[in-house]
């Protein structure tokens, strides 16, 4: 039945296309022709993939948030619907992560930004040992964060090297246990993100400023302007794009933060360094609510996504100006 | 039905590895002075060929796709295993704990009396054990036998129950119908779902006691303290000589609740596990009070300054390991280190160079209310052995399961590794055999814990979920940080408890 519907349709098509300018070839080979160029056959397989690995991946984590399920899959699974929403923006945890990630991103951005571009100004200045200075500054951001995390709770330790240093110049009355109090555990978090990141900043900052053509900063000397009055006026405005990417990749990296508070702090003390990141770890494998763990998981990427196309809207509109 | 899927899967692997052949292979040069026609002929060939070839690449897609799906479905299934032989085989272990050393010895053990069963150990690390293990339970490539733990830990019976078999009736086959009799309670309950024995206890640890470091407690003249104002004298004595007193890492809360239970079981035995369990109310008097010396803990100088930015592990292990404190809250698990080489290792590890052992003595928890409510300590099964029920070797694994956690050499070994108190009654450590430290100092202290211990009436973690685990990590951690009222702790605790009802 099949194989006659089929060549009955073969042959109507081409009878249908007789009459057309170079007619004769078969519609479906017309067809073929247009898939072939249009290029979808070549990227099918990248399609699938993507498709089943990521979205495939998303769509499940949207399925999950609306279990009741310990993870196991054997273990029976509750639907309790939209239940895990609702009990997320009752969070108080959920909330404040998403506080400290507010905090945590416009502090850290604003200082990487600063320090990296202030440092990628000053290898453009030809300084002596410039790459030596430029190895120095970039070798944190590839250095692994659960290497450094031993160090770094050994330095902020309250017998650690930075309370030792503060006593040895005069500040005993500063000295405390950094990682253990509620306000001193976020600045720390936040300095070792800056201290690891504002190498990537400085990189792209230098690259920025490597496209300027020199005969514009020319310009701007012959018209008078000193260093701070070229770079306020002139570098900084052309460097705005890798700006505008740094600020998305931030926000991206702000919501996605885990790596640090979890090997430094665990979250604590008293949920002070919990983000989303941390926040779903404990409630999927410590705690077992995997249906939460996802209904968070979705709070999230909704946040990324909207947060990163918003910001290229806002980008793209100043852009036009 | 796995292995056909598998024997399909390979020969269309095979089959699309063909097909992509063209992708990769060199293209044949064309001669440039080909007549229009060859050109023509060429171009037909090859849309004929591309053509040909892009229907045998969706299909084989598809195929592989269509199989994976059919694989994974069947990945789900209750595929029954094939039991294999009791005395023979090849048998995979996974498990957090013991050790590696200590895993080969009681594999050493197990092979004298079945030298056909080959027992590999694999370690994985507690903090992705949930993780790595749910997967692999529920192929027949996973472990043969499985560590599984008490309450709301990693590897909790309650998760796991429905990738083992129900090892009763071999239990019952070994040991008799009042089996329940021969081995510790810590250990049955706990790791039974309902009638389903679904683990069986290895050992166990108990917490409750602290540990010292007796050449310290020598060195500054002082004893070990009884009550909390001699906990306090200890720890002003030693902070005067520059030595620190009492560690803990507090930011690790498992401990912070041994810590506090202790607490409990001197104001009020019993209460703690009560509350857990729906019994008795967080807001009873004695709440407050074992929340008030708590947190006295920490206003009153016995936890060292920071206490909650530290981890008990490795933190206030390491610190205490290296000679910086002078008493640390653990548990029975740490008996190991009483014996000179574990110590000298655990010491090294602790960034001691050419480490000298210390005596280490476990003492019983300071009468810190005055209720005279003392040698109580509180235990789990540290792990039992459950058999997958995806297990082609089912018969060896339970073998080796039984061999381990009811018979008497096997419980001898575990015995002998000190790492846990052994689950069949009346095994001990043969302490003739063991080099400690300083045997006549060590001796009667740790033989006295491990009776203490053996005769612990109250379970550690396995009447507490994993939401009151993580609720008291808030409570106890915000009174000591003054982050949060007392009330405010109990009434938090509460809502856990009653949500679960």
């Amino acid at each position: 039945m099949s194989a006659r519907t089929s060549t009955e349709v073969r042959e109507g098509r081409s009878a249908g296309s007789a009459g057309r300018p170079g007619g004769g070839r078969p519609q479906v080979q017309q067809w073929k022709d247009r898939l072939e160029g249009s290029g979808i056959p070549w990227i099918l397989p990248a399609v699938i993939l993507v498709v089943g690995l990521i979205y495939f991946s998303i769509g499940y984590t949207g399925y999950v948030s609306t279990l009741d399920w310990n993870g196991f899959i054997l273990s029976p699974a509750d639907h309790v619907g939209a239940s895990n929403f609702t009990t997320m923006f009752s969070d108080r945890v959920f909330w404040l992560a998403l506080q400290h990630t507010a905090v945590f991103y416009v502090v850290t951005f604003t200082i990487q930004t600063a320090i990296g571009f202030f440092f990628a100004a000053l290898m453009h200045s030809q300084l002596k040992l410039g790459n030596v200075y430029k190895v120095i500054i970039f070798v944190p951001t590839v250095l692994a964060p659960a290497t450094m995390a031993p160090v770094f709770r050994n330095i902020f330790d309250t017998h650690g090297q930075f309370n030792w240093l503060l006593e040895h110049v005069g500040l005993n009355f500063l000295a405390r246990p950094w990682l253990a109090e509620n306000g001193t555990a976020m600045p720390v978090v936040m300095g070792i993100t800056i201290w690891q990141w504002t190498g990537l900043t400085f990189i792209l900052f230098y690259a920025a400023m490597s496209q300027i053509e020199t005969e514009i900063l020319e310009a701007a000397r012959v018209d008078g302007a000193g260093n701070l009055r070229t770079l306020w006026s002139i570098v900084w405005p052309m460097c705005a794009g890798t700006t505008a990417a740094l600020a998305v990749l931030g926000f991206i990296g702000a919501l996605k933060t885990f790596d640090v508070p979890y090997l430094i702090t665990k979250g604590g003390p008293n949920h002070a360094t919990e983000f989303l990141g941390t926040y779903i770890y404990q409630t999927m494998v410590q705690q077992k609510h995997f249906g939460y763990a996802a209904a968070i998981s979705i709070a999230l990427l909704v946040l990324a996504i909207g947060g990163g196309v918003a910001m290229s809207i806002r980008n793209r509109a100043a852009e036009g100006k | 039905m796995t292995k056909v899927a598998r024997q399909l899967a390979l020969k269309l692997n095979l089959a699309v590895r063909k097909r992509f052949a063209f992708l990769f292979r060199s293209p044949q040069p064309l001669n440039p002075h080909r007549s229009g026609r060859q050109k023509e002929k060429d171009i037909d060939m090859s849309k004929k060929t591309f053509g040909k070839r892009r229907r045998a690449l969706t299909a084989s897609i598809l195929g592989v796709a269509l199989l994976g799906v059919g694989a994974c479905s069947s990945g789900g299934g209750d595929t029954p295993a094939s039991p294999g032989s009791t005395t023979d085989g090849s048998i995979t272990w996974w498990g957090w704990t013991p050790d590696k050393a200590n895993a080969d010895k009681l594999i050493a053990a197990f092979n004298k009396e079945y030298p056909n069963i080959k027992v590999e150990f694999v370690s994985k690390p507690i903090d992705s054990y949930d993780s790595v293990l749910s997967p692999a339970i529920t192929s027949s490539d996973g472990p043969d036998v499985f560590n599984v733990a008490p309450g709301s830990a990693n590897g909790g019976v309650e998760t796991f129950q429905a990738g083992a078999i129900d090892l009763a009736p071999a239990v019952t086959k070994a040991l008799g119908s009042d089996w329940k009799t021969k081995l510790a309670a810590s250990g049955v309950d706990g790791l039974t779902v309902g009638d389903k024995v679904v683990g069986l206890s290895a050992g166990a640890v108990y917490s409750g006691s602290l540990w010292i470091n007796q050449d310290l407690f020598d060195k500054y003249g002082v004893k070990p303290p009884t009550t909390l104002q001699e906990w306090k004298d200890v720890c002003a004595t030693f902070k005067a000589g520059g030595q620190g007193c009492f560690v803990q890492g507090a930011g690790q809360w498992a401990f912070d609740m041994d810590t506090f239970e202790a607490i409990m079981e001197n104001v009020k035995p019993g209460a703690y596990v009560a509350a857990s369990k729906g019994e008795t109310k967080y807001n009873d008097p004695s709440f407050t009070k074992g929340l008030e010396i708590w947190k006295s803990l920490f206003d009153d100088g016995i936890m060292q300054e920071g206490a909650i930015g530290l981890q008990q592990y490795p933190d206030a292990n390491n610190a205490f390991m290296a000679g910086d404190y002078a008493m640390v809250m653990m548990g029975t698990w740490y008996t190991q280190y009483a014996v000179k080489d574990s110590m000298v290792a655990a010491m090294e590890a602790a960034g001691v160079g050419s480490p000298t052992p210390f005596t280490l003595i476990p003492i019983q928890f300071p009468d810190v209310a005055g209720t005279g409510n003392t040698n109580l300590m509180f235990g789990d099964a540290d792990y039992g052995l459950a058999v997958s029920a995806k297990s082609q070797h089912q018969e060896a694994a339970t073998t080796f399961a039984l061999w381990l956690t009811t018979s008497q050499a096997g419980q001898q070994a575990v015995a002998n590794t000190l790492n846990d108190i052994p689950s069949l009654i009346g095994v001990q450590p043969e302490w003739g055999s063991i080099d400690l430290v300083n045997s006549d100092a060590q001796l009667a202290a740790l033989k006295n814990l491990t009776d203490v211990a053996g005769a612990a009436p109250r379970p550690r973690f396995a009447s507490v979920s994993a939401d009151l685990n993580t609720a008291f990590r808030d409570a106890l951690i915000g009174v000591a940080s003054n982050d949060m009222s007392i009330p405010d702790a109990e009434a938090a605790l509460q809502a856990v408890v009653d949500k679960q009802k």
